[in-house]
């Protein structure tokens, strides 16, 4: 069941890459919140009228300020340019656009008889018959109205994942990444978790950094993210009540970190003072004592020095055609995206909820997409894509990422019945006679509870009587 | 007008049974050994003979 063609879709064939829109999402959400906190003290404060307008304006003019100062600029990264097309390629295509006139093909299929064309030029001057054959073709393989495509789709996935390991772990490749695949990855997928258990970015370079190992290996101590203890000894002195920091150089040299650097972290640490002694970092308390010295010398471990956060783990790793490809493990999209010489356009996380707030929904849709088709395939499932396209579908269409089952879609629907039927019957009918809802009786499960036929295939037929003249084709 | 599954499925279902209850059969030549009703409103939708057809939603 799951390797039949049941749903052609309306949309056009869909990239596997997740293709993000938008490299730089707008950075203005940030700072448009401050004034939207000062509007409602507006008029608390009207009744004294003077004072008010001044303080209103200077808090118009604070406002404006902050909008002003910390938007980040953003360097805009320049979309990669699409090798322009031979001449005749566009020609053919012009062509196949005279002969279809108004009816659609997808651009997939289009694309394909060009190259076929092309290929072989003895078909040419049948260009039209093909054409209007594999609009036949494609006309007659379209999904008919008011078929359950739904439930085709959730039956195609549903049978296979029944054979899914239950329990997998998988090393990818040669770096010791540990990935969730198989039903938990499917499952969280569909469950739109607001994290995955095992956050992964693929990061991609951008021209020479990606072929040059050194500069690859400084982009990854940038994302890498790399605490004092990675580079230096800490050792506690009970006895002045001090801490000394020792730098392990061979470390360092390799992370690219200066001693300046630690010290300049160090000294950000609140109630403590640090100064550079030779090779080494003396860190003094503002207000010594052995129970403080014991908490510095703790948050001193941890202390970030350089590096993401989220981002625990990075393998650079070179990949044939591509150059130097780092994989990461941790994620924090938001951040990579910035630094300079990762290339926005291919970067991607299976973090899906951060792609949608960073790129988009349409580039978390393709994610999902993506995800699910290649955890489905991984297991050696064959899924047609077009149901899991329907499932992301469902899950991005009102612009933000929703779980299917309970705390998503299926909770969320506007039918009483239909929400009664799936969990806490009594509870949502309750619920709704308070309220007053009515319920409109589009859907399946409110058909069959008042027992009328669905909504779908044949019982979504009207027949009228023809009134025109019988034509008798009497023989 | 081209049919899908569905619409044909329900135009012949309602000729059914039409012919089922005793409506007279629209077909000029009728075998002598088509008598099951079902049979005989495909044989009349096939010959485009029946006087029924679907009323599409509007979009």
């Amino acid at each position: 069941m799951a390797t039949k063609k049941p749903e052609p879709k309306k949309k056009t064939a869909p990239k596997p890459k997740p293709a993000p829109k938008k490299a730089v999402p707008p950075p203005k959400a940030k700072p448009e919140q401050p004034k939207t906190k000062k509007t409602p003290e507006k008029p608390a404060s009207k009744p004294v009228k003077p004072k008010s307008a001044a303080s209103v304006k200077a808090a118009k003019e604070l406002a404006k300020k902050k909008i002003e100062a910390p938007p980040v600029e953003r360097k805009m990264i320049p979309r990669p340019e699409k090798e322009k097309e031979p001449a005749e390629y566009t020609d053919l295509r012009d062509d196949v656009k005279k002969i279809l006139k108004d009816r659609f093909l997808p651009i997939s299929i289009i694309d394909g008889i060009v190259e076929w064309i092309l290929k072989d030029k003895k078909l040419h001057p049948k260009l039209k018959i093909i054409v209007e054959k594999a609009l036949e073709d494609f006309t007659h393989n379209q999904i008919d109205p008011t078929e359950a495509c739904g439930m085709v789709a959730a039956q195609s996935i549903g049978e296979p994942g029944t054979q899914m390991t239950m329990r997998t772990f998988h090393y990818a490749g040669v770096a010791e990444i540990n990935v969730t695949l198989g039903l938990p990855r499917l499952i969280e997928i569909v469950d739109a978790r607001s994290t995955p258990s095992t956050p992964m970015m693929n990061i991609y370079l951008r021209d020479e950094y990606r072929v040059n190992p050194d500069l690859a290996k400084e982009i990854a101590n940038k994302i890498e993210i790399t605490r004092l203890t990675d580079v230096a000894d800490i050792e506690m002195d009970l006895v002045n009540i001090t801490l000394t920091i020792k730098p392990n150089a061979k470390t360092m040299e390799k992370k690219s970190i200066t001693l300046e650097e630690i010290l300049d972290k160090v000294s950000n640490v609140k109630k403590v003072s640090a100064a550079k002694e030779k090779e080494t970092i003396k860190v003094t308390l503002d207000d010594p004592g052995y129970k403080a010295l014991q908490n510095i010398n703790e948050s001193l471990k941890n202390l970030k020095i350089k590096g993401i956060d989220g981002i625990k783990r990075v393998i650079i790793r070179k990949e044939p055609n591509e150059g130097y490809v780092i994989y990461s493990e941790g994620s924090n999209l938001k951040e990579v995206l910035d630094i300079d010489g990762v290339d926005p356009y291919r970067t991607t996380t299976n973090d899906i909820h951060a792609i949608a707030r960073e790129l988009g929904i349409e580039a978390a849709r393709n994610m999902i997409i993506q995800e699910a088709f290649s955890t489905l395939s991984e297991q050696g499932l064959n899924v047609d894509m077009r149901h899991i396209m329907l499932v992301a579908d469902v899950m991005s269409a009102d612009g933000t990422v929703r779980a299917i089952g309970r705390h998503g879609v299926s909770g969320e629907k506007s039918s009483v019945l239909s929400r009664a039927a799936f969990e806490i019957t009594v509870n949502h009918l309750l619920l709704a006679s308070q309220r007053g809802e009515s319920d409109t009786l589009n859907g399946v499960a409110e058909n069959i509870i008042v027992g009328q036929p669905v909504n779908l295939g044949t019982g979504a037929i009207e027949l009228v009587m023809s009134h025109k003249k019988q034509k008798q084709k009497g023989k | 007008m081209n049919y899908t599954r569905f619409e044909k499925a329900r135009i012949i279902g309602a000729r059914a049974l039409q012919l089922s209850m005793g409506a007279p059969c629209l077909l000029v030549d009728l075998p002598k050994d088509l008598i099951d009703p079902v049979d005989i409103a495909m044989r009349e939708f096939d010959e485009d003979a029946i006087p029924i057809t679907v009323k599409r939603k509007e979009r």
